[in-house]
């Protein structure tokens, strides 16, 4: 009680502070708190970068380069209840065993009720590094795989090479959601500081900087990334070409970003505070960074936000088309590659599992930007 | 003091500023001449787009594209060095500068400084006024609190980075000294949370905080109602004292500039067409424009039934067809066929610091 007291005590403004008036971002937090819709936005984008960037090897219950015989196999049943009728508190997964067919020669698999292996949170599995340092072999759930080395838990099956497919898709989306993220950045950092540059100086630079956007524009997108992604040497180490990935994604969506903050400094910098900025002995790069571009910035958060997916998407599409990421490297582009066949539709359907991910991904991320393009405004209305 | 050493400051001489735009080429100022000395007020006056604010950002090379100083020149006496024995000046010509080079910058703000008609929209809206404040300390690297009989400390402390701490120290003191309320809050405020009295001083505390040795105020009260007017005007006026420092105060306001100023031009049409000291002016106007202006300024007891307020004839000159000779004959009731439509008037002496521009004063 003395706790809840105090925290009463504390949380009480003091009649002080009330007085000052709040400030804009304090205003936009408030009005965003208030959307549930891009809360839960952020809140899914939060937990999928968690989880998909920082400690997918915590997560996943196996290694990405784990195999094992249980190929194509579909996605293992968790289990409350034995065959006899009895609960388990604990979830277990039953035995597999492999059957052929000799006529279509296609594989099935049958559950073997009697041997019962209970899940366990916080297991000991594949040895791996959390953050690229921190040696450790746990995951966040799986079976005792040295108590029972037959034992598989695939909960979204697994695929021509026995690979357990969530752990793919856990892996897969750290590489797709950080291209999303960097290139953004990077399309951020070529956009606004274009720009800014063009609507600033105007005349000449105004003029190559547009025309150039113009003509990048005027290329339809597959070919161009077709072409670049092309242009990647193949002898080139992986990580490599996806960092020339993500230069070549922002490298063709900067123009409509630049064109946007250009037009916005073209208004900006027939204010005063510009002129008052300057006669105190700013310099140009100061009045275009310092005083013109926060300026901007409410429109970009949103745009940037709203441009991820499409980031992402692309990323996806391309890696799909074989021409952007490629195995070994798991992104959510090859995962779907992988799923692309009517071979695999027909006979690995849970390959597909990946969509919804993509599909949440995005819509977060839709959810949050118009969230956010709302609460930016926190006048309106 | 060096009171009464006039020491020139700024010296405009011959000045033209043209606008090359489509219609054709218009003359913003038009071979105008005048000093501004060292701690001394120059009213500036003159209606809406005779030239007066052209000829304040030309003083600081910021003249507006497609804007160009095609003639003249504005000499700069910088004071290099100030010791107890005497000052050296070095003659800097303001025009002759890049006008984004590395001089200009220390010069605007530094020893220049300049405050804007609409004290709404002169705040960056992202920065406090303490941020506004610190951005003018640190771009001339130096600590302008000048304590009191702290002068030995303010010679080491010039030129020297400041820490966080200090700056906001600097910046509250600044607010102080413009007559804030609750300088220590306010220090944190941004733009939207000030009254526009509040940001008009901001404004001044931002132009005064590097001690400049002169401050244009183009029309800093215009957009405040009267009263506030009256303490920003005290408030210049007490600063300009406590820091020898030169005002170039441009205004359309006669009350205010009788008030400012101790010496006052006329502009009208990018030409100064009257210079007097600031008595002589109101008690004895020359030319026909200046008495035309102050017959306009409404006077308390002498109303009389059905009379209208004084007012100037006619109508500003079309900028691209500006009338040959005066430019002020086609409005002037004292108009002289024949000489005024011919002959440009020349700057003639008429008194003790007395100058006109006008027929009438000139042997033709």
């Amino acid at each position: 009680m003395a706790v809840v007291e105090q925290t009463k005590t504390l949380s009480t403004p003091s009649p002080k502070k009330q007085q000052v008036s709040q400030s804009y971002w304090s205003l936009v937090w408030w009005k965003f708190k208030r959307n549930r819709v891009a809360v839960l936005g952020g809140i899914l984008l939060l937990a999928s970068y968690i989880t998909f960037v920082l400690i997918p090897e915590l997560v996943a219950p196996y290694d990405l380069n784990h195999t094992s015989d249980f190929t194509e196999a579909p996605p293992t049943g968790i289990h409350f209840v034995d065959a006899d009728g009895k609960f388990h508190a604990r979830p277990f997964v039953y035995g597999m065993e492999q059957k052929l067919d000799f006529k279509t020669r296609a594989r099935t698999y049958v559950e073997d009720t009697t041997k019962v292996y209970p899940i366990y949170f916080i297991v000991k599995g594949d040895a791996y590094k959390l953050f690229g340092f921190i040696p450790m072999n746990l995951h966040l759930f799986g079976v005792d795989q040295e108590a029972n080395p037959d034992a598989v838990i695939l909960v979204m099956g697994s695929d021509a090479l026995g690979r357990d497919w969530f752990t793919r898709v856990l892996y897969g989306g750290r590489l797709s959601l950080m291209i999303g993220l960097i290139g953004q950045i990077l399309t951020l950092f070529f956009g606004m500081v274009l720009g800014v540059m063009s609507g600033f100086y105007g005349g000449t630079t105004d003029q190559i900087i547009q025309r150039t956007t113009e003509f990048i524009s005027a290329i339809p997108e597959i070919p161009l990334f077709m072409a670049l992604a092309a242009a990647i040497p193949q002898f080139w180490p992986q990580l490599a070409v996806y960092f020339m990935l993500t230069i070549i994604l922002s490298f063709v969506r900067w123009g409509g970003l630049a064109r946007q903050v250009r037009g916005m400094i073209l208004s900006l910098r027939e204010r005063e505070y510009v002129l008052a900025a300057k006669s105190a002995g700013a310099s140009n790069s100061r009045l275009m960074f310092r005083h013109l571009l926060p300026g901007t910035m409410s429109h970009v958060i949103v745009i940037a936000t709203l441009a991820i997916p499409g980031m992402i998407l692309a990323e996806t599409a391309l890696s799909w088309l074989g021409l952007g990421i490629r195995p070994p490297l798991t992104s959510w582009g090859t995962l779907l590659q992988d799923a692309a066949t009517v071979r695999a539709i027909h006979n690995t359907p849970w390959e597909l599992w990946t969509v919804p991910f993509i599909l949440l991904t995005i819509l977060a991320y839709n959810m949050l930007g118009d969230g956010l393009r709302d609460a930016l405004d926190p006048y309106a209305r | 003091m060096s009171e009464n050493l006039v020491e020139p400051l700024i010296e405009v001489k011959d000045l033209r500023v043209e606008f090359d735009v489509r219609a054709g080429i218009v003359k913003a100022v038009d071979g105008l001449n005048l000093t501004i000395h060292r701690g001394k007020t120059l009213g500036v006056i003159g209606e809406s787009g005779c030239g007066k604010s052209m000829t304040a950002r030309a003083i600081l090379n910021m003249i507006p594209k497609p804007g160009k100083i095609t003639n003249g020149k504005i000499l700069y006496h910088r004071r290099v060095q100030s010791n107890g024995h005497g000052n050296i000046d070095d003659v800097v010509e303001l025009t002759q500068l890049d006008p984004d080079g590395k001089i200009i910058r220390e010069i605007r703000g530094g020893e220049i400084g300049m405050i804007f008609q609409e004290p709404m929209s002169s705040l960056t809206p992202v920065y406090t006024a303490g941020t506004h404040i610190n951005e003018a300390v640190s771009l001339h690297h130096l600590t302008p609190v000048r304590k009191i009989g702290d002068q030995l400390a303010e010679q080491v402390m010039a030129h020297q980075k400041v820490t966080k701490e200090e700056a906001r120290e600097i910046g509250i003191d600044m607010l102080r000294r413009v007559g804030i309320p609750k300088p220590n809050e306010r220090v944190d405020s941004y733009p939207h949370q000030l009254s526009g009295g509040q940001r008009q001083r901001v404004m001044i505390a931002i132009a005064l905080s590097c001690e400049p040795a002169m401050l244009i105020a183009d029309e800093p009260t215009t957009a405040l109602d009267v009263s506030i007017e009256a303490q920003i005007l005290d408030i210049m006026r007490d600063l300009q004292n406590s820091v020898n420092m030169a005002i170039m105060f441009i205004t359309h306001n006669l009350g205010v500039i009788a008030s400012m100023a101790e010496e006052i031009v006329v502009m009208y049409m990018g030409k100064a067409v009257e210079q007097a000291k600031v008595v002589e002016l109101f008690k004895d106007a020359k030319h026909p424009y200046t008495q035309a202006l102050l017959r306009s300024i409404p006077k308390l007891g002498e109303k009389q039934e059905g009379s209208r307020l004084a007012s100037i004839s006619g109508m500003t000159p079309d900028p691209f067809n500006l009338p040959t000779g005066c430019v002020f004959h086609p409005r002037c009731p004292m108009f002289m066929p024949g000489k005024c439509d011919k002959i440009v008037p020349k700057w003639t002496k008429v008194g003790e610091d007395h100058w006109v521009s006008c027929l009438l004063y000139e042997e033709v």
